[in-house]
């Protein structure tokens, strides 16, 4: 058994911005697709409405967070519960981000189809190296 | 951007098909012909503690659609003071359309589109003022 740590993904998934459609796309697809046996998720409102048992997630693992905007609202509820992320990803950073279009929020459209998975390759290369580091002085 | 004063929130649990259902379900509602009426927010700025939208909440009429007991749609908001109008669950609608059930959590598939309709139709059938 590795005894490397998994990397927590903790997407905004926001319902409100075609941002938070991205950031669960891109999340589920590194959980599902790319590092499956890496990687571990919490649902972000779990840290408001769980209890102590959810809100030691960061505390556990190494996490990463996905925003679908500049509020950061994973990065803030995340530092805010439970522990700072390792890592904080912000959606707007990438260029794509400006072509988005609002009912993306639903659907997202084959041109962002690029955004996801330049997005979760990302995430992916990122998890691989906190875990290469972790821990280490 | 819509003033309505009713505000859908899905829970958009990332581990179950039925947080995507909830989802699917809140588009339906927020996205198509209903939108003058109704219309989202992000929940994650609840966790965030974000003023402006709590303020918003507190002015409006809330429906809560979960996709697992844990209810944390329904329970972020009450935990900011705000009472929720309506509450679903995703899997009591399936129980009574055991027919629409969903095939995943990246694709629930025309089933589950279907269910997120039977959620519409229980929202506008029964949870109106």
């Amino acid at each position: 058994m590795s005894e490397l740590p998994k990397v927590g993904i903790i997407s905004c998934s926001g319902e409100d911005c075609p941002g938070g459609n991205i950031s669960r796309e891109a999340t589920l697809r590194v959980l599902h697709n790319l590092r499956p046996d890496e990687t571990v998720t919490i649902c972000l409102p779990l840290f408001l409405a769980g209890g102590e048992g959810e809100r030691g997630f960061a505390r556990r693992f190494p996490t990463i967070t996905v925003d679908g905007c500049g509020k950061f609202c994973a990065a803030i509820g995340t530092a805010r519960f439970s522990n700072k992320p390792a890592l904080e990803i912000n959606i707007e950073d990438y260029p794509d981000f400006s072509s988005l279009h609002d009912d993306e929020k639903w659907h997202i459209q084959e041109n962002s189809s690029d955004l996801v998975e330049k997005l979760s390759n990302d995430i992916a290369t990122h998890v691989d190296e906190i875990r290469k580091t972790w821990g280490k002085p | 951007m819509s003033d309505a004063k009713r505000v859908v929130i899905p829970c958009s649990g990332i581990g179950k098909a039925f947080g995507t259902v909830a989802r699917e379900a809140t588009y339906q509602l927020t996205e198509t012909s209903h939108r003058e009426e109704y219309r989202t927010i992000c929940l994650p700025l609840l966790v965030a503690g974000d003023q402006k939208a709590i303020d918003l909440l507190k002015q409006s009429r809330v429906y809560t659609i979960d996709g697992c007991p844990k209810k944390c749609a329904t329970l972020c908001v009450e935990r900011i003071g705000v009472d929720v109008a309506m509450e679903v669950m995703v899997p009591k609608i399936l129980a009574k359309n055991t027919e629409h059930k969903p095939e995943s959590v990246l694709d629930i598939g025309p089933d589950g589109v279907l269910l997120a309709k039977d959620i519409v139709n229980v929202i506008l059938e029964e949870g109106s003022d």
